[in-house]
């Protein structure tokens, strides 16, 4: 073995077997899973597609007017307020509040459609951006199980 | 009590290493792709709906950023589980260097 590839080898290996000896056996760049992120996250989404779901329904309607649906919007901001403070609390947590103000920011896109008055066209690009948002979120989340079911 | 193959043990962290993110990487792809063909017909929705002046500038504007942070958080999704693919990989390799050192020492010292 080359003299340059022992300089730098032994020291590595020296390295792994102390990580390995002083019971570091592992190494974790991430952070872990959290179920309540994952059941928020769940939820969270199922109150959207219950919302579109409504707007869909009754488009045209006083019902789906940004007035009587103003409500709404305060309570998904209270709502992602709590996951995003929880995920916050979270160590190496990053990705995962990076996504969750993109989400947050989404809210507030749809807001502004809502008040510039919504229609039966505007609902299939919402409904896909949010199914979308929670999708990856969700996917991360599990992902971090790291194959513990 | 004999003496650690370095070389021999490099190869097989590589090789342990190298398993776990080819393993990781068409399961990641297969959704990206998904993922990014609802966004792309969402998108081309958005523009039809434009171009047809059911939809004003402004609002396409706002389901178009609306669209782009969908995408954003796929990617973000993406580096997520390529850091989880790259972990799984170092202690696919610390897994190797711990049957190594147990294995060359003769007992379970780790």
């Amino acid at each position: 073995m080359g003299a340059a590839v022992r300089m730098y080898l032994v020291p590595i290996m020296v390295s792994l077997l102390v990580l390995v000896m002083t019971g570091c056996a592992s190494i974790k760049l991430i952070a872990d899973y959290d179920e309540q992120t994952d059941v928020a996250v769940t939820q969270f989404q199922r109150k959207m597609e219950t919302f579109l779901f409504a707007l869909e329904r009754n488009m045209g309607e006083n019902e789906a007017s940004y007035g009587s649906n103003a409500k709404f919007y305060d309570e998904v901001r209270v709502d992602l307020s709590a996951i995003r403070v929880r995920a916050a609390a979270i160590p190496q947590n990053d990705i995962s509040m990076q996504q969750l103000s993109l989400l947050a920011d989404n809210i507030n896109n749809l807001e502004k459609l809502h008040k510039l008055g919504l229609g039966v066209n505007d609902i299939p690009p919402v409904r896909n951006a949010f199914n979308v948002v929670c999708t990856a979120i969700l996917k991360l989340e599990i992902a971090k199980k790291r194959g513990k079911s | 009590m004999a003496a650690i193959d370095e070389s021999q043990l490099v190869s097989k962290m590589l090789g342990a290493a190298q398993g776990v993110l080819a393993d990781k990487w068409p399961e990641a792809r297969d959704y990206a792709e998904t993922e990014f063909k609802k966004l792309a017909e969402t998108i081309a929705f958005i523009e039809a709906q434009r171009a047809l002046g059911q939809m004003s500038d402004e609002k396409a504007c706002l389901h178009l950023n609306m669209q782009e942070n969908s995408a954003k958080t796929i990617l973000l999704t993406l580096e997520g589980l390529g850091i989880l693919a790259v972990e799984a990989a170092i202690n696919a390799a610390l897994d190797v260097v711990k049957e190594a050192v147990n294995s060359t020492l003769g007992f379970a010292l780790i």
